[in-house]
């Protein structure tokens, strides 16, 4: 069976995530999502009551990465978002070297 | 479909402890991790061993799997019986991205599969897809194919195409998602579908350096070009653009182009960098032009630099 289907799908900008939609996308609870994010793990863009939190789409990356390393290797917390750190601090300095080799 | 053999896939032999097969997966995990990784199809690898981590940790899903496969070969076709399942109720996985194989013994991208009055959203799905930049600039749409395991009437699991068309939107950044509703994994007893989320990435090209919106670009120009300065016509990813080089350019210096980065409110800027290419002095002529320099302009690079 195939369906075709021309879909125009939402582009998530800054801030257009909220706090169930993220724990869902990462099939974690809320408040897996809730003490990352009050730990400084995660960013969100308003202060205020986690239900009114909004999350940029790329934290969902980093959200996903933090959910692998805990999963994966039984990190704690802090641990995997040091890894998550030096993750993304390794694809900006590749970025910058794919450039300066042009 | 081929039977897959995890064991082999993990490295462990079929009566390894929970122990066993959990330090496998981490030495093999950290191996294979994608953004650490210099062993070739390191991505494709790693997705088999989460797969296999999937149902050799689980102790429901390995009796099963020990259950099925015994007497298979990898590589072998295979096909689960009807009612093979019968005994069994799996929780609590969440592996998404699994094989046609995994699909076709624990259904549903491995997640519930419960009876009666029991409601349960599908599982978002995440998917990535490469676009180049004048895509972002211009807007596109891709083909997108997936393989959706369904329940048919005997009760069996099998998998059905679907192909997808999705718009790229103009003014799309590195890194960020589209969503699309209900394109996720189907709900349990009439919930909703998940939603699937393709997260955009930008085909490397050398030319080009992305950041948020604004893009930067090495375009070369001649040493006159540089010393004289004057209009050049140079590419830019929304088609070639004409900008006055000043006067007494060196490599590395920066033009701005505003509002030329990829669309948006705000759109970005384009930085044209200047990068001064040398004519090789491989004729007479060029040699000549080089030679009568060194005599007349006297110029020292290492003095001037203070070296």
């Amino acid at each position: 069976m195939t369906h075709d289907d021309i879909l125009t799908g939402e582009l998530l900008d800054d801030a257009r995530l909220t706090l169930d939609e993220l724990a869902q996308a990462c099939a974690a609870e809320p408040g897996w999502i809730i003490e990352r994010v009050e730990a400084g793990y995660l960013c969100c863009m308003d202060a205020g009551h986690p239900q009114a939190w909004r999350f940029a789409s790329a934290e969902l990356v980093r959200a996903r990465q933090l959910r692998s390393m805990e999963r994966d290797f039984d990190a704690n917390p802090e641990l995997a978002a040091l890894v998550v750190d030096l993750i993304e601090e390794v694809r900006g300095l590749r970025q910058q070297l794919s450039r300066a080799r042009h | 479909m081929d039977f897959k053999d995890y064991y082999q896939t993990l490295g462990v032999a079929r009566e390894a402890s929970a122990e066993d097969i959990k330090k496998a997966f981490r030495k093999l995990a950290r191996k294979y991790h994608p953004d650490v990784s210099k062993e070739p199809g390191a991505e494709a690898r790693m997705k088999e061993i989460n797969e296999a981590n999937a149902v050799l940790s689980d102790p429901e899903k390995r009796a099963l799997y020990d259950q099925m496969g015994s007497g298979h070969q990898p590589g072998q076709p295979f096909q689960p019986a009807q009612g093979w399942d019968s005994n069994f109720e799996f929780s609590g996985a969440d592996a998404a991205d699994n094989s046609d194989f995994f699909a076709s013994l624990f259904g549903r991208a491995g997640g519930a599969r419960r009876a009666g009055a029991y409601r349960m959203r599908g599982e978002d799905h995440h998917a990535k897809v490469d676009i180049d930049l004048q895509d972002a600039y211009q807007g596109a749409s891709r083909t997108i194919s997936l393989r959706r395991p369904r329940v048919n009437e005997h009760g069996q699991v099998v998998l059905d195409d679907h192909t997808l068309e999705v718009r790229i939107p103009k003014g799309v950044k590195e890194g960020q998602h589209i969503r699309l509703s209900g394109q996720g994994a189907p709900g349990e007893g009439g919930a909703p579908a998940g939603d699937l989320y393709l997260e955009i990435r930008f085909t490397p090209d050398a030319r080009y350096r992305i950041d948020g919106r604004d893009v930067h670009e090495a375009v070369p120009v001649t040493p006159w070009e540089a010393a004289l300065g004057g209009p050049i016509e140079a590419p830019t990813p929304s088609g070639p653009v004409t900008l006055t080089v000043p006067a007494g350019s060196q490599t590395g210096r920066k033009l701005r182009l505003k509002s030329r980065g990829i669309p948006g409110d705000p759109p970005g800027d384009l930085y044209v960098v200047l990068e001064v290419v040398l004519p090789p002095a491989d004729n007479d002529t060029a040699r000549r032009l080089y030679e009568t320099m060194a005599r007349d302009l006297h110029f020292d690079p290492r003095h001037t630099a203070g070296a």
